[in-house]
């Protein structure tokens, strides 16, 4: 682990990119302790401040503290998207390596359904299925499972097929070791570093997915601090309160970046001949 | 760990860059452009190149960033840019002015007889349709006909149902007789969609009117393009050279378009917006009062709204005058919570104070009424222009009072399908201006009204309603209207927080600009366009 992470540092992309993911988590794990207004707290009299001390990011069209309502949506969009990811890449990663493995009938059944998803926008889809569960933190949280899973599986797959058939596989298979055993023990192992790259990308298209449908206006509702939400709050006021805008907008791009920095040094780091 | 000495380096150059580029946007405006609350009246200057365009004395073209027309048929139309198309190719009989008040069209003249019953009105000589044909008592009353007929199923069949008979009288003299008296009869002579056809016209969208201009070219989607009347029946109007209107299904991106130079004229623009363009000097801004509103309703039928308690208490945890600062920016009025507002000067009434916001004794009158844990509702509002935000505001406001509200915005076409906002506890809807008030009791207050959102039902309220709805009296209408705006604040389960105001920007070569509260209406035919 000390290993992978001086890897990471000591490229300058990564290290930028784990900082910015790092700062973010922690914002969101303490954001209640930094933000200094509550979420939905309304100061009249301070409505459309630009930034300044008392109102670091400035203050909205309703007078609320744009700096708190980012650093609480921190939270929203980090923990909607991780775990949308996080189910989504064991979803995935289950079918993926039970499919490829078993191989046959199943898997054909399984990889022409995840093939007929996949032909459809992520967006798109998402829109679709908001449109069916109604809009509501878990919808967004079900419809980030079903985009990404299909995705997953398929990347799982690819590196199933690279290992299946080699040496250290059929050797397990030969000492009659259980199913079980060969996938999680055997192949999983060696698909990891794949697992963890496309993991993490799919972090960040989630946040990006998150912050669209609050955009949209279909995923969580007001007055929640979603910075997709924000922006579409802040669209209309734009030529007043930019602030309102370009905090939120600049916190998804920062997270977004990062993300994919970290993700790009992960994938360097295992494929770097040391 | 000597490589972590690299990183604050570049976070503090990101940052630095950041707030750099936030200052560059957060520039405030130097020179604030003149905001004219009353219609402008600017001088006419006729450009020295008007020679080149088709006829001397008329010039430019005025572009309209308007949202896409679907409807052409008058009979059918409803939104603004359909309103504004349709009342520039077509007449209307009698047309209201931007101050509400009745003003001659076709009809040149006209007189009411003393039981109220009997309107006779003098039309228009010399007038044609765009086709040539000359147009006669017959049109007018093919028209009306056309629009009260119960079978065709158009909206002002129930407007017109107490019209007895229509009939010429000559070429240019016709007369309505009514069923019962109605004191606002000239203002439902002037609905949008009262716009003259020729008589036995079998397709009505083919733009055959009177008006001030004729439709030269139609992209749906796209743009609709007119070109003058150069027979109008009125000398020297329209003095522009063309209008158009170019459509647009975003709000920001007409803003873009006008600063831009691609548009000349954007109206019925959101607060936030219209502040935003006071910094372009080649802007001019216009804002007019409006009966335009947002009313917070509760329903009165069922429980929690069947307690008086409940009510009294939301209207204690309101504090409409930082609703009106907040969302309306000071543009428009405050309400008190009854849909006849200040623009209707005769009418509106301040005598019935407003109990100012009293956070304790909302809280002491939801315990009284059995909610000493707090009451919870769900507060559903269209996505459309600043409900959300006066959602979130209320929300706000009242949690201080224990009444806990859940915010849930749908897109219009939800809010409205399947009549569900007839059916929620909890509910903003927005109503349009109107010239007269009692239509919004007629249709939205009293018991068995149409879109009765709040379920009010109150004897003493459908009375007065009734009275002021049909006396030939005006003294007696005020007072009615006096009576009913202190039953609203009393008791009535709504919430009216503030009007707005109808604002309009439009290209400083363009003057001679009258805004109509509601902006179709607004009468292009004098605009004039100066090449300074």
């Amino acid at each position: 682990m000390g290993k992978l992470w001086c890897g990471l540092y000591s490229r300058p992309a990564s290290a930028i990119g784990i900082s910015l993911v790092l700062i973010f988590v922690l914002v969101a794990l303490l954001g209640s302790f930094i933000a200094p207004y509550s979420s939905n707290e309304q100061i009249a009299a301070d409505a459309r401040q630009p930034p300044s001390p008392q109102h670091w990011f400035g203050t909205d069209n309703l007078g609320r503290d744009v700096f708190s309502r980012v650093i609480l949506g921190a939270w929203d969009i980090l923990s909607l998207a991780g775990l949308g990811t996080l189910l989504a890449v064991f979803i995935g990663t289950a079918i993926g390596l039970v499919s490829t493995y078993r191989s046959g009938w199943l898997d054909e059944i399984t990889m022409r359904t995840f093939d007929s998803f996949l032909a459809i926008p992520a967006l798109l889809l998402a829109l679709m299925l908001l449109g069916t569960l109604g809009s509501s933190r878990n919808s967004v949280l079900i419809v980030i499972v079903i985009v990404y899973t299909p995705i997953v599986a398929r990347v799982v797959r690819s590196a199933v097929l690279s290992v299946k058939s080699r040496g250290f596989v059929e050797a397990a298979q030969l000492r009659g070791e259980s199913q079980t055993f060969i996938l999680v023990r055997e192949i999983l192992p060696s698909v990891l570093p794949a697992l963890a790259v496309e993991a993490a990308l799919r972090f960040s298209y989630a946040i990006f997915l998150v912050a669209s449908l609050g955009f949209l206006g279909l995923g969580v509702q007001p007055p929640s601090p979603d910075w997709g939400l924000m922006i579409k709050e802040a669209r209309v006021n734009v030529t007043q309160t930019p602030w309102a805008l370009y905090f939120p907008a600049g916190a998804i791009a920062l997270v977004v970046v990062g993300v994919n920095l970290a993700a790009d040094g992960l994938k360097r780091h295992w494929q770097s001949p040391e | 760990m000597q490589k972590y000495n690299r990183q604050p380096g570049v976070l503090v150059a990101i940052w630095i860059i950041f707030i750099l580029l936030l200052q560059a946007c957060s520039q405030p405006a130097t020179q604030p452009a003149q905001v004219q609350t009353s219609p402008g009246t600017g001088s006419t200057v006729i450009s020295t190149e008007s020679a080149v365009h088709p006829s001397p004395g008329r010039s430019g073209t005025l572009r309209v960033a308007m949202q896409p027309i679907v409807q052409t048929d008058p009979a059918q139309i409803s939104s603004d840019s359909e309103v504004l198309v349709a009342s520039h190719v077509y007449d209307y009989l009698v047309d209201v002015d931007p101050t509400s008040k009745i003003v001659p069209r076709l009809a040149k003249s006209w007189q009411i007889s003393t039981d109220g019953l009997t309107y006779t009105f003098g039309l228009a000589e010399g007038v044609v349709f765009h086709d040539g044909s000359p147009f006669t008592a017959k049109d007018v009353v093919w028209t009306f006909n056309r629009l009260r007929d119960p079978a065709s199923g158009f909206p002002t069949v129930d407007l017109y149902s107490n019209i007895e008979s229509i009939a010429a009288s000559g070429d240019l003299q016709v007369t309505f007789k009514l069923k019962q008296p109605n004191p606002f009869f000239l203002y439902d002579l002037s609905d949008n969609h009262a716009l003259i056809l020729k008589e036995g016209t079998t397709d009505p969208t083919k733009f055959n009117g009177t008006g001030p201009f004729i439709v030269s070219n139609y992209s749906p989607e796209d743009r609709i393009e007119l070109k003058p009347n150069e027979n109008y029946w009125i000398k020297d109007e329209p003095r522009l050279a063309g209008l158009q209107v170019i459509f647009f299904n975003d709000d920001t991106a007409m803003v873009a378009a006008l600063r831009g130079g691609q548009v000349d004229l954007v109206m019925r623009l959101a607060t936030p917006l219209f502040e935003g363009l006071k910094s372009d000097n080649n802007i001019s801004l216009f804002s007019i009062p409006s009966n335009k509103f947002d009313v917070v309703r509760l329903r009165a039928d069922r429980a929690p709204g069947n307690d008086p308690r409940v009510i009294q208490a939301l209207k204690l945890a309101t504090d409409r005058d930082v609703l009106f600062k907040l969302i309306q920016q000071g543009y428009g009025a405050v309400g008190r919570d009854s849909p006849i507002g200040p623009m209707y000067s005769a009418y509106y009434s301040d005598q019935t104070p407003i109990p100012a916001r009293d956070v304790t004794a909302a809280k002491n009158l939801l315990v009284e009424a059995g909610y000493s844990n707090g009451l919870n509702l769900t507060l559903y509002t269209p996505d459309t222009e600043n409900r959300p935000d006066l959602a979130v505001a209320l929300k706000d406001q009242w949690a201080a009072a224990g009444i806990n509200v859940d915010v849930k915005v749908e897109p219009e076409s939800v809010y409205y399908g399947d009549n569900g906002w007839l059916e929620v506890n909890l509910g903003i809807t927005g109503w349009g201006s109107r010239p007269y008030p009692q239509f919004y009791l007629d249709v939205m207050l009293v018991c068995d009204a149409k879109w009765n959102e709040s379920h009010f039902c109150d004897p003493e309220f459908d009375k007065l309603a009734k009275t002021a709805g049909t006396t030939l009296d005006e003294d007696e209408r005020i007072k009615d209207y006096q009576e009913i705006q202190r039953i609203l604040i009393e008791r009535g389960p709504i919430i009216v927080p503030y009007f707005s105001a109808t604002n309009a920007a439009i290209n400083h070569q363009f003057t001679d600009f009258h805004l109509n509260p509601f902006p179709g209406r607004t009468d292009l035919r004098t605009v004039s366009f100066s090449n300074g």
